[in-house]
């Protein structure tokens, strides 16, 4: 569904990942049919659509978080820098070591704000007090947090506000080193100033991670993507550089959607 | 709405509301009663046959007949057959807690949770009776004894008898944790185990505290189920595997043949009533260790 | 723009290297929990069958109702389950009215103050009270003060005290059900709250509560401790067994267990006991059975709903 110009453009660049005929049943009711992706390295790229398209559905299925949900079954090709994260060779658990979710709701664990950050990398084996010390401090630089937060580290994390709490959740997945960083509508429980803080950070992670981000603002979309995907109905209808998507659709439905048709 | 009805609510109304606060207050009436007629009979050993608090509490030589009331030996019983049962049936039934709030699917659960129910109805007498006709034999048999009876049998009956309340308050206290700790740990690369152990108990840390307590105050308040499996020895246990005695199983034993009026009765009821103190301590902290999760 | 594609270390071999021993650890504890569940479900399963495999032989219609000896072998346990129910049923008289009034009290009339807490207080406190204690209190205040030497109402008054908080958390857990919106529509009509409780939430919440009475019901018959002193240990060997009098001796088939073992008087103690124990375990799950049927009928018969 992409013109020349548009494959063009994503093929000139590497994929991170490529997603391959996905289809996803919850039971027996099909949330997302046959959809194809490649994200690029790098860049930051919005999916879009109305509540209940399924870009969330599509979205787990890309570190395998359905495997929690008893139920759920994932049919296709997920691929990361060419490998299957779905091949029965491979744990799950190290899926998500390079690929990372922030959730729409902030949910960090009733620990310090210290103990929350350093949780991913003392489970995969650092314990180290000085490196825990460092890799804290640079992934909460990295989630522009540490000014706030460096004189009161070993304070609960529950005593942030929202939108604090969702920075530190950013840089507790940030700890782990990962590529891929997936995030659901990370602004959505936020207030606007809140909500811009995270549109910066996500303006500075996609220099080092590549970055897919679900997203109910089309203004989000436009302001911080540079590809963006539409969903419709468990669908992926169109998918290209975030200007042509919203000045240029090709499909229909994408202009109607793009248009305010329907929500 | 005016006229007879409407008063005839109203005087309902106020009947019923009189009706309801006594009935109420019958829960302090009979718990103030239940203190003060322990207490009264629980230290008249101490003021009325002068026997010195210490000597009961510390003694060690218990002859009942003879004068001697020192209940250490059933002191020292009661704690090590609920230190065991707690032991055993706390991490039991912990982990069971978990199993039925983590990973059991619903066909499965729905299948060993009646077991759970039954296992709290079996009264306690058949628990003492299945243990010393099945546990007591098989202990001797184990470990070469002509008897099994004795506090390691005491401690498996109790940590059996426990596990109910235990497994279904930690399961409470697991599943009132919200969804989006898992998911945010599973998502930053943790296994399931890791989950459960590094996010979902300590957040739960204080309902499972309660739920291992009142396994404690279960254990320690449980009676026939112990009388018939420690062989009832006063004397200080130095083996699991010795005949032994507890505080509640002394009382149910000697009650009937203590005379009226006898120190020996008198110090049968200063033991319920240090009974009574622990389980109302146990209480206190309960609410100590709910307190302290906000 | 183009960019090189960097060779990545492959899935297959993670990047940390404790993935591999993480992995087992977690099948590990996963196959222990299966484990110890399992275990526990089958220990139920042992009692139950080691128990009908051994008092099975016992049962007979005469031991069932026949009257236990004084002496010789062959006797019964029939004025032991007489008196098991009849102490249950008057405990349920005294029980059931004072536990649902106060747990209606505190459920749907007390606004949370100091009353409401000691009340709270108190009934947690009498949960936790042993129930040899609480026997013993029913010796000083039925059995001494009141000089009603052992009784059948002495011990259903014990057993009162026993369980009134276990039935108040029923009522309250049953109240709790109820949605506020069958409250709100019946005050916005004009009712009092009085005439809500008794026609409205009462009603609703009937399904609850009588699986949580059966299930306490299931308790009281098996108690022992607080009965062995209140109630009494004997039964009236001359006078017929089948006693009406709530202020005779009441020896519960629970007691009898412990008695007969106990006392040893008679040559057949072992059959006698098995017998006892397999009754008792037959009638916790007849009750628990029961709770659970008769709960979800009175559920769907007065709201409806499965």
């Amino acid at each position: 569904m992409m013109t020349e110009s548009q494959s063009v453009t994503l093929e000139s660049l590497a994929n991170k990942m490529k997603i391959e005929d996905l289809n996803i049943f919850y039971g027996s009711f099909q949330a997302m049919k046959h959809a194809n992706l490649d994200v690029p390295d790098r860049h930051v790229m919005a999916l879009i659509g109305p509540s209940g398209c399924g870009k969330s559905t599509f979205l787990r299925a890309l570190n395998r978080m359905h495997d929690l949900t008893p139920g759920t079954r994932v049919e296709g090709k997920v691929t990361l820098d060419g490998i299957d994260i779905y091949a029965p060779t491979i744990d799950p658990v190290t899926v998500r070591h390079r690929i990372g979710m922030v959730f729409q709701r902030p949910n960090p664990f009733p620990k310090s704000i210290f103990e929350n950050v350093v949780y991913g990398p003392k489970i995969h084996g650092e314990n180290n007090g000085k490196r825990l010390a460092e890799i804290a401090e640079k992934s909460l630089r990295a989630a522009a947090l540490w000014d706030e937060v460096k004189d009161r580290l070993n304070r609960s994390a529950l005593d942030l506000s929202g939108g604090q709490q969702q920075r530190l959740c950013i840089a507790r997945v940030l700890a782990v080193e990962p590529e891929v960083i997936l995030m659901d509508e990370p602004a959505s429980a936020l207030d606007p100033i809140a909500t811009s803080k995270i549109e910066d950070l996500i303006g500075e992670l996609k220099k080092d991670y590549t970055v897919i981000i679900v997203t109910h603002s089309m203004q989000q979309a436009a302001r911080i993507s540079d590809f963006t995907s539409f969903f419709l109905l468990g669908e992926l209808i169109e998918v290209g550089t975030t200007s042509d998507i919203f000045t240029r659709p090709k499909d229909k439905r994408t202009e109607d959607y793009i248009t305010g048709r329907y929500g | 709405m005016v006229g007879v009805r409407a008063d005839k609510a109203h005087r309902d109304e106020r009947i019923a509301l009189v009706v309801l606060m006594t009935c109420s207050g019958v829960f302090v009436v009979a718990i103030a009663l239940i203190l003060g007629f322990l207490a009264f009979n629980g230290t008249r050993l101490f003021w009325g046959d002068h026997y010195s608090p210490f000597a009961f509490l510390f003694g060690t030589n218990w002859d009942g007949f003879g004068g001697s009331y020192g209940a250490a030996p059933f002191i020292l019983g009661s704690l090590v057959a609920t230190g065991m049962a707690i032991f055993i049936g706390g991490p039991l039934g912990v982990a069971i807690g978990v199993f039925f709030s983590e990973l059991a699917p619903k066909r499965v659960a729905s299948a060993f949770k009646p077991a759970i129910e039954v296992l709290v109805g079996i009264p306690s007498v058949v628990y003492g009776w299945l243990g010393l006709t099945l546990l007591v034999p098989a202990i001797a048999t184990v470990f070469h004894l002509p008897d099994g009876d004795g506090l390691l049998a005491a401690g498996i009956v109790l940590s059996i008898m426990i596990l109910p309340t235990v497994i279904s308050l930690s399961e409470d206290a697991l599943k009132v944790v919200p969804t989006s700790m898992r998911e945010g740990s599973a998502a930053l690369g943790a296994t399931r185990w890791e989950t459960i152990t590094k996010v979902l108990i300590p957040s739960a840390s204080s309902g499972i505290a309660v739920a291992v307590i009142l396994g404690i105050a279960r254990a320690i308040g449980e009676t026939l189920a112990v009388q018939l499996v420690l062989g009832n020895a006063a004397i200080i246990p130095t083996s699991l595997l010795q005949p032994a005695s507890a505080l509640t199983s002394e009382i149910v034993m000697d009650m009937g043949d203590a005379p009226d009026g006898s120190g020996f009765k008198h110090a049968l009821f200063a033991m319920a009533f240090l009974l009574l103190l622990i389980s109302m301590g146990l209480i206190i902290l309960i609410r100590f260790a709910l307190r302290r999760r906000t | 723009m183009a960019q090189a594609v960097v060779a990545k270390p492959a899935l297959a071999r993670p990047r940390s290297s404790n993935a591999r021993s993480r992995r087992i650890v977690d099948r590990i504890a996963t196959a222990g929990l299966w484990v110890a569940s399992s275990f526990v479900v089958l220990l139920l399963l042992l009692f139950i069958g080691y128990e009908f495999f051994r008092g099975a032989s016992a049962i007979s219609w005469h031991f069932l109702t026949g009257s236990p000896t004084a002496g010789e072998a062959g006797g019964g346990i029939g004025p032991l389950i007489f008196n098991s129910f009849y102490i249950l049923i008057l405990t349920l008289l005294f029980t059931v009215p004072i536990s649902v009034c106060a747990g209606m009290y505190l459920q749907e009339y007390a606004a949370g103050g100091r009353f409401k807490a000691i009340v709270q207080f108190s009934a947690e406190s009498l949960a936790t009270v042993p129930s040899i204690v609480m026997g013993l209190f029913g010796l000083l205040v039925f059995v001494s003060a009141f000089h009603w030497h052992f009784t059948a109402i002495g011990g259903a008054l014990t057993l009162t005290l026993l369980n009134l908080p276990a039935m108040m958390r029923v009522t309250q857990e049953a109240l709790a059900g109820v949605p506020a919106t069958y409250r709100e529509a019946s005050m916005g009509l004009g009712a009092t709250k009085w005439q809500t409780v008794l026609k409205v939430i009462l009603p609703s919440a009937i399904g609850p509560l009588t699986t949580g009475v059966v299930l306490v019901s299931g308790r009281i018959f098996g108690e022992t401790a607080a009965l062995i002193y209140t109630a009494g240990a004997s039964v009236s060997y001359g006078r017929s067994a089948y006693d009406f009098n709530p202020f005779h001796t009441a020896e519960t088939l629970a007691v009898g267990l412990y008695q007969v073992h106990r006392e040893a008087l008679v040559p057949d103690v072992d059959r006698i006991a098995n017998g006892s124990a397999l009754v008792l375990l037959v009638m916790v799950l007849v009750f628990n059975v029961i709770a659970r049927v008769v709960g979800r009928q009175l559920t769907v018969r007065f709201t409806g709903k499965a």
